[in-house]
């Protein structure tokens, strides 16, 4: 802001020249700056903004139809055998990188979900005594055989790895959406 | 409005586009809820993001669509509060 000098005294004897000159000291933004943050100019500018919210929310529409996400190659887990019924097998898939978790089923059927919870990516790990998947770090709960959220503040369920199963060698295919 | 001496003719036009008197809150009222709908349409952003790190495919789509709506809603208001020439008193209104 401009300082305003104070030397001169408030006179009614001022020119218009000599006004306006102080008014420009005292206020430097001229009408056309002043402008600019007009309501008008402001709803303009909430509306593109609004635009580019809006094309970053198709974009992601879009995507999941064009590429639907499933990771993840062929690869050997466990042998049947090793796993017990109600037992588990820690893993990694589909890269190195990633926990997965391969389960017996009392049924005996053979389920396999991403290790990494979907609320804040800890490690999920199998609870035999209660027959759930936990994650430590906020109590999330996962269903066994869904990989559905039982409780806690995971809003996903676990994504799923598709297995195929031959002979005694347990293979995951992908990983794909629950 | 009166315009004080010495101040530049822009302020007389200025002051000329300001809405009716009465007007003014409700243009306010306007642009608080299109901000809130502005909001409204970041969380669906995020909604949409959540679902298609899911692999929901059909409710992305109708979130995209909400949030369609909702800049379709700005835009008309931006295009119904386009500035017209204001008659001034005396003159007859322009075609």
């Amino acid at each position: 802001m401009g300082a305003v000098s104070g030397a001169e005294p408030r006179s009614e004897r001022l020119s218009n020249r000599a006004r306006r000159e102080r008014w420009a000291v005292e206020f430097p933004y001229g009408w056309d700056a002043d402008e600019l943050v007009s309501r008008r100019e402001l709803l303009r500018l909430a509306v593109w903004a609004s635009g580019a919210l809006f094309a970053a929310t198709a974009a992601l529409a879009g995507l999941s139809y064009a590429r639907p996400r499933a990771r993840g190659t062929r690869q050997l887990v466990a042998r049947a055998s090793d796993v017990p019924p109600g037992g588990e097998r820690y893993s990694r898939y589909p890269t190195a990188d990633d926990h997965a978790i391969l389960l017996h089923l009392q049924d005996g059927r053979f389920v396999a979900f991403s290790g990494k919870c979907t609320h804040l990516s800890c490690a999920v790990y199998w609870n035999a005594e209660r027959g759930q998947l936990l994650c430590p770090c906020h109590n999330g709960v996962f269903d066994a055989q869904t990989g559905d959220v039982l409780a806690g503040p995971p809003s996903r369920p676990l994504p799923r790895i598709a297995l195929a199963v031959e002979g005694d060698a347990i293979y995951a295919t992908e990983e794909v959406a629950s | 409005m009166s315009v004080p001496p010495g101040r530049p003719d822009e302020y007389q036009e200025e002051t000329e586009r300001q809405p009716p008197p009465g007007q003014a809150s409700i243009a306010m009222l306007g642009l608080a809820i299109g901000i809130l709908l502005m909001s409204l349409q970041l969380w669906l952003l995020t909604l949409a993001f959540d679902l298609y790190r899911s692999g929901v495919r059909g409710e992305t789509l109708a979130v995209a669509l909400i949030s369609g709506l909702v800049f379709l809603g700005g835009l008309g208001m931006l295009r119904l509060l386009e500035r017209r020439p204001r008659p001034r008193v005396g003159e007859p209104p322009r075609e």
